[in-house]
């Protein structure tokens, strides 16, 4: 019975510290300067409500529904301390709120990513932001806006692992890759006799990957750079090996909306406030300037 | 449709993983049931202690927090298990403490004299429960055992939280290409319904054969 103590103890003590590194790095810093950058945030002239649209339904309501998740480090994470969900897909769905209501009042709904294109046929959310990579399968249920950020997979093994410097090294290996992402198919492409195993969160892939369960970790370079830098036991091994344009999920059909998002978007672009929210967000681990956004419009399915 | 039929490999795999968790689990969940059942209704009162003590805790925990906490958690103090090992071990310990208490149920619906009869022959304790009360017990329980097993099926599904590819891990890789959540997941719940169903009508068709009249 103290065995089975100490085991739960001990269990518990090993959770609580991933859950702490999953923590963005300076809460309170950047939330105060959420306010600053969508101060800047433009809005849309009356002329471009039109009548009947999307926009204008969202605008009656007085909120806009967005579908994201609230467990993705400085990408769209909820801080336990404000409450409020932070980060760079996050900072851009309150931008298109500010752009179609006045203000940035947005409603979150954690959409899971097997869920989101059910949620945005059924009128459940008005817009996805939650790394929603553009592929032509996906076009086919979803209308696309963007690309609006262009990110890519690398491989993270544990400090001093060896025999991993490309994709096609995986071969034959025990692969670590979270579950529902773009990873398990572009694994499956590039290195097809890797084992590919698959956890819900990041936090618990890192872990796996500490404990051994698999030898590479493939994962959104983005995301792997905030836990290199915070956990110093793990190291990236390459640099992105694949392109992946997210784009910002719409029903599919609403080719208004579409046009309307995608008008907002170059706005967003051509004032610098994509920059700015790219600076307080992903900015705060990839160091240099904000890269130049993808071209709307440049991808099949968007 | 077409996307189920395009993607029956996965899927098909995934449905076995399914069966093997479900048959595996629940044999280490019956065997360690009638443990648990045996100490529930043991004549000491550190054995009853402990069994109350276990079916407690398993009963009161969700699955999925035990599942993470042996996974991540055990390998902390040296304990390493592959991920369908550990699934398949935590799924049986926790249903173990549902199995004990439906067998115990059984127990109860003996009657007193039969044991107090067992025991004025000599037979000793273990004796008694295995030649008398389990065989008659375990007949008034076919149909709790079958809801517990339907239930063991439902519940592998979370296997794939410490990286089991069962059939619901598999519905979602084949949706994250194919982004039709509708087809895909009706599909993988048809197929749990055949199980629930199976398992169902073969509990009827026990139950049925074995019940005793009182």
């Amino acid at each position: 019975m103290k065995r089975l103590v100490a085991v739960a103890a001990i269990s518990l003590l090993g959770l609580a510290a991933c859950g702490e590194s999953s923590s963005p790095a300076v809460p309170g810093e950047s939330s105060q300067k959420g306010g600053d950058v969508l101060a800047k945030a433009p809005v849309a002239v009356a002329a471009d409500i039109l009548p009947g649209s999307t926009m204008e339904k969202i605008k009656q309501r007085g909120e806009l529904l967005v579908g994201g998740s609230l467990d993705a480090p400085l990408l769209s994470q909820q801080n336990p301390v404000t409450g409020q969900v932070e980060g760079f897909d996050a900072d851009m769905g309150k931008a298109l709120a500010k752009y179609i209501l006045g203000e940035p009042k947005v409603k979150i709904v954690n959409s899971a990513s097997e869920t989101r294109e059910a949620l945005l046929a059924n009128g459940t959310v008005d817009v996805v932001f939650q790394t929603y990579t553009i592929t032509e399968e996906r076009a086919k249920q979803v209308a696309f806006a963007g690309p609006y950020y262009t990110s890519g997979l690398t491989i993270a093994v544990k400090k001093g692992a060896s025999g991993i410097t490309k994709p096609e090294d995986l071969n034959g290996k025990k692969v670590l890759a979270g579950a529902n992402t773009p990873a398990i198919p572009a694994i499956k492409k590039l290195a097809p006799q890797a084992e590919i195993i698959t956890f819900g969160s990041d936090p618990e892939c890192i872990q796996a990957l500490k404990q051994d369960r698999g030898v590479a970790y493939v994962q959104d370079e983005t995301l792997l750079i905030a836990d290199a830098q915070k956990d110093p036991s793990i190291q990236i091994v390459t640099k992105p090996f694949t392109v992946d344009p997210y784009g910002i999920g719409l029903k599919h059909g609403d080719d208004q909306f579409k046009k309307f998002v995608n008008d907002w978007l170059k706005k967003t672009q051509d004032a610098g406030l994509w920059q700015e929210i790219w600076k307080k967000s992903i900015g705060t681990v990839v160091t240099g300037e904000p890269p130049q956004p993808p071209q709307i419009g440049s991808v099949p399915g968007s | 449709m077409s996307v189920l039929l395009d993607h029956l490999p996965e899927l098909w795999q995934g449905l076995i993983v399914t069966f093997q968790l479900t048959a595996a689990s629940f044999a280490g969940a019956a065997v360690l049931g009638v443990v648990v059942c045996a100490l529930r209704v043991s004549p000491v009162r550190v054995l009853r202690a402990i069994g109350t003590a276990y079916v407690e805790a398993f009963q009161n925990l969700p699955l999925l927090v035990l599942l993470v906490l042996s996974f991540f958690g055990l390998p902390e103090i040296g304990i390493k298990a592959e991920p369908l090992v550990t699934a398949i071990v935590v799924i049986a310990v926790y249903e173990a403490a549902y199995v004990g208490e439906a067998l115990r149920s059984g127990v109860n619906s003996v009657g007193k004299g039969q044991g107090e009869a067992a025991r004025a022959i000599g037979l000793t304790f273990s004796q008694s429960l295995r030649h008398v009360i389990l065989p008659q017990a375990l007949r008034t329980v076919v149909q709790p055992l079958g809801n517990i097993f339907i239930a063991t099926a439902m519940n592998t599904a979370l296997a794939a939280a410490v990286g089991v590819v069962d059939l619901t891990a598999a519905a979602n890789r084949v949706n994250l290409i194919e982004a039709q959540p509708i087809p895909i997941f009706v599909g993988a719940g048809v197929a749990y319904a055949l199980i629930a169903a199976a398992a169902g009508f073969v509990t009827g068709r026990l139950e049925r054969r074995l019940v005793i009249i009182r």
